[in-house]
């Protein structure tokens, strides 16, 4: 084969594959759908991103700047700047920022708990693969179209109920809620839960539709019942994979606890909010800051579990 | 040996919960509500199968009927989520590629000319200091950048784009450019070893592999990005959330269902196209 043989051989390849690659006009079209949505939503009057930087505005941010600095500052300590700084974000710290940073954390970690076992729950449930009359093995009779039905049934209506819990957001479930049960945790902890319910039974479900079904059908050869299956080859199959999830999860169930506050419980965000409201802008971006820490906390917490979770399995 | 590691690793879990629930002084007595609420939670979801059609009190002449005020609260919702996604894209796009260890490939041995020795010394640096900014982004919820911006600037529909906008950025480039780390670089590799340009390897060698997950995700985000902009009613903004918090307030329980209707479909509405989408695009992909 000579030089230039090989050479348009190669191209020649490199032209099927080229001709192969995968293509959809579907995925072409939601592409030019999305950017001309996204074109008329910045050229939307209401937008006026110019207004967004007028005199006044800047202005009014400037004013605002200064006033993020600890307010002994403000008062003109220019030499030991750095001392009062510190001791004034101690202050903040010792007085609500430990605790409200604690109630945070801890509403996230309640929330998830108590997600990952009523999602390990649904999945059995809204799994297609086990909720079925004959699970991973067809039985010598065939079943009645009413267990058929009714199990289809079962599945799709888990998968229906999850698919609306995880609509509505976790700020509206906890505004609703707050309503009904009143001023507490529990309301911050159930919209949290709900929201993430929705998210993590169906990602559970998930896994355990796309399990290898061999462990499981030889079980059911034996003769075990669902139960027996999903406690002896599920749970410890899909395991690793429910603990990424739970953990990928719970770093923006720390997002939202930060937030949730602003609803009316002592957690961040009620700082937050309560310190715009008596104008004390200097602790309010210190209850922001200390959000962003707590943040980044679980972010780390979160890799470092689940780099665990990937070595382990 | 592995079941005992399951168990520690369960075990711990709960511990942790048990704390969580000790330090918030959960008690299961007060998850019943009072009689005021559980009338309430009656009041409320006795609705919930006749959503208000017409306003549940006297409105002004002129008003709008309720079902395009839902629907324009609607338009409003979207429009903020789509030009919040569309420079979050944009700004994670560049932010990922730069915060991802598949863009240096093509300038690890590029020590050819002064812009490829240049580009080796400093993208340790940008790759660092892009991670860093990325993880500062996402770290400061859309709500408080709402509340932060109604500070400094007063309402504006285009802070209510850039609370969205600023963690959704983070979120987008830490994706992405884990989506690239993921691609297969065998081509990138293949087109190093020919001679090309880093700006070749990365558009022709690694962007093609990765660009069906990102765009599926980038889809998935556009649903996220519906709920935030909902939620951002609640500070002032005209979305769904300001009219779903004020008809609640006056104890309008058939309009809430209304509202919360509309965004359900919107949700619906866009899981549906990013799912049609992603199976197109990603063959077996999970998430």
């Amino acid at each position: 084969m000579t030089d230039s043989e090989r050479i348009s051989g190669r191209a020649e390849a490199v032209h099927r594959l080229h001709a192969a690659r995968p293509r959809s006009r579907f995925a072409r079209w939601s592409g030019i759908a999305f950017v001309g949505l996204v074109a008329v939503a910045w050229t939307s009057p209401a937008l006026r991103p110019g207004d967004f930087l007028s005199p006044r505005r800047l202005a009014n941010l400037r004013r605002f700047l200064g006033e993020l600095v600890p307010y002994p500052l403000q008062q003109g300590e220019g030499e030991n700047a750095a001392r009062v700084a510190v001791a004034w974000s101690l202050d903040m710290l010792g007085d609500k920022g430990w605790s409200a940073a604690g109630t945070s954390l801890a509403l996230s970690v309640a929330a998830i708990v108590l997600v990952g076992a009523l999602a390990a729950v649904c999945m059995l449930v809204a799994a297609r693969t086990l909720a079925t009359p004959e699970p991973y093995v067809e039985s010598p009779r065939t079943p009645s179209r009413l267990r058929q039905r009714a199990w289809r049934a079962l599945a799709a209506g888990t998968r229906a109920v999850l698919v609306f819990l995880r609509s509505i957001p976790e700020y509206i479930w906890a505004f609703l809620l707050l309503a009904i049960l009143g001023p507490g945790v529990w309301p911050l902890v159930l919209a949290l839960a709900l929201h993430n319910l929705g998210i993590l039974g169906k990602l559970d479900a998930e896994v355990v539709e796309n399990l290898d079904p061999a462990p499981m059908a030889a079980l059911r050869g034996l003769g075990a019942g669902r139960l027996q299956i999903a406690t002896a080859a599920i749970l410890p199959l899909s395991l690793p994979r429910l603990l990424l999830f739970f953990f990928y999860r719970w770093e923006t169930c720390v997002r939202e606890a930060t937030v949730l506050g602003m609803l009316g419980v002592v957690s961040l965000g009620y700082w937050i909010v309560d310190s715009r409201a008596r104008n004390h802008y200097d602790e309010m971006f210190f209850f922001v800051l200390l959000g962003a820490a707590l943040v980044l906390l679980g972010d780390l917490l979160s890799a470092v579990a689940r780099t665990l979770v990937r070595r382990a399995s | 040996m592995l079941v005992g590691a399951r168990g520690l690793v369960l075990g711990t879990i709960a511990l942790v919960g048990l704390w969580a629930a000790w330090e918030l002084g959960l008690d299961p007595r007060d998850l019943i509500p009072g009689s005021g609420g559980l009338a309430l939670a009656g009041e409320l979801f006795s609705r919930a199968f006749s959503p208000a059609w017409t306003y549940e009190s006297a409105v002004p002449e002129g008003t709008v009927p309720l079902p395009l005020k839902a629907l324009e609260a609607a338009r409003v919702t979207v429009m903020l989520a789509a030009a919040a996604l569309g420079l979050s894209v944009v700004v994670g796009l560049f932010l990922g590629l730069a915060a991802s260890t598949a863009t240096w490939v093509g300038s690890a041995h590029g020590g050819r000319c002064a812009w490829g020795r240049c580009l080796n010394v400093t993208s340790p640096a940008i790759y660092g200091v892009s991670r860093v900014f990325i993880a500062l982004l996402r770290s400061v919820h859309e709500l408080i950048w709402a509340v932060l911006f109604l500070a400094a600037f007063g309402v504006g529909q285009f802070s209510a784009v850039l609370a969205i906008a600023i963690p959704y950025s983070g979120t987008l480039a830490k994706v992405f450019s884990e989506m690239l780390d993921e691609a297969p670089r065998d081509a990138a590799e293949a087109l190093r070893s020919a001679g090309a340009s880093p700006a070749q390897i990365f558009l022709f060698g690694l962007l093609p592999q990765a660009l069906p997950d990102m765009t599926a995700y980038a889809f998935y985000r556009f649903e996220c990005a519906l709920r935030s902009s909902a939620v951002l009613g609640f500070f002032g903004y005209p979305t769904l959330g300001y009219y779903l918090a004020a008809s609640f307030e006056n104890l309008h329980y058939g309009e809430v269902w209304t509202y919360l209707y509309t965004l359900l479909g919107l949700v619906l509405l866009a899981d549906a196209w990013s799912g049609a989408l992603r199976r197109r695009l990603v063959p077996g992909g999970v998430r």
